[in-house]
């Protein structure tokens, strides 16, 4: 059963998770202005169709407004922190060319995506058990080579606790 | 821990004017994109905000960019009118700045108004060179 719609690719988790533009903090809206007919506003309209829920699935507090058919060239607009507004001029682009250049001037580089994993790294020991919200193990019985879970297999009489104390109260 | 600005956690935000009955007060509708968890779709989803806007200017159906007051000013006025970004009806391109309905000018884009006599007749002439005459 296939899924619903022109391109169900997009609602899938994987092809939003690809998205590789992450704002700077200080972007706070993006309006895009594109047309529905005309081959000026192509590539805005694929841009709106195939990477606006990429951009919007990785930055959630980016206020996003499109709007159809207002002037007759393509641009998109972002507002940032400080009241500067970045205007983008997207006639005759390709929406792969657009998302490069937003990438480039308004996107978070690469080593600061690095540094902020590595920060969140830091955060958390990875050789600590406990709940999976907070750790990456829970019990030492996941780990190959390891006693395994008594749940499921039972423990060989020498480990049990009963077995021993009833060796120590015999001796 | 100071707060700079915005006792709110939107600093700016785009969006249209629905209502404009209150005195210095616009009602702004704010849209933004927010994902279905079942379908993983993107849908818009409103919220109203009161902006204080003490010139009057808005009219119902403006493009408006709001900026957060860094202090409340009435119960539910928290915001302010910084721009008229689309005034409705009277929409300017910003990329060449020219008044503009829809898809198409409203205005001539060419500047055949400026152009002297040496360049008329430089061009009826060119257009001359280029007419394909038919020889037999």
């Amino acid at each position: 059963m296939p899924m619903k719609g022109r391109f169900p690719v997009r609602r899938t988790l994987q092809y939003l998770s690809q998205g590789d533009v992450i704002f700077k903090s200080s972007v706070k809206a993006m309006t895009v202005n594109y047309n529905t007919a005309g081959e000026r506003s192509e590539g805005a309209r694929k841009f709106v169709f195939f990477n606006i829920p990429q951009i919007q699935y990785k930055n959630p507090w980016v206020q996003i407004m499109l709007f159809r058919n207002m002037t007759p060239s393509p641009f998109l607009r972002f507002y940032l922190d400080s009241g500067e507004q970045v205007l983008v001029d997207v006639e005759d682009k390709t929406n792969k060319e657009i998302t490069e250049h937003i990438k480039k001037i308004l996107g978070k580089s690469k080593e600061t995506l690095e540094r902020e994993e590595r920060e969140r790294k830091k955060l958390s020991h990875p050789g600590t058990f406990g709940p999976k919200k907070y750790h990456l193990r829970e019990c030492m019985c996941e780990i190959e080579g390891q006693v395994p879970c008594p749940a499921f297999v039972p423990l060989p009489k020498e480990m049990r606790g009963k077995y021993k104390t009833s060796a120590k109260n015999e001796a | 821990m100071s707060v700079p600005r915005g006792a709110v956690h939107a600093k700016w935000i785009v969006g249209k004017v629905i209502g404009t009955k209150m005195q210095k007060t616009a009602k702004v509708r704010v849209t933004r994109l927010v994902l279905d968890p079942y379908l993983l779709k993107f849908f818009n989803k409103r919220k109203t905000y009161f902006a204080h806007d003490p010139l009057q200017q808005c009219v119902v159906g403006d493009i408006v960019l709001l900026k957060a007051l860094p202090e409340r000013r009435s119960k539910h006025v928290k915001h302010e009118l910084a721009e008229i970004v689309f005034k409705v009806g009277k929409v300017i391109d910003p990329i060449t700045g020219k008044p503009c309905a829809g898809t198409r000018f409203l205005e001539n884009l060419s500047d055949s108004e400026n152009l002297t006599e040496a360049d008329t007749t430089y061009l009826s002439e060119k257009l001359q060179e280029l007419k394909v005459c038919s020889t037999n």
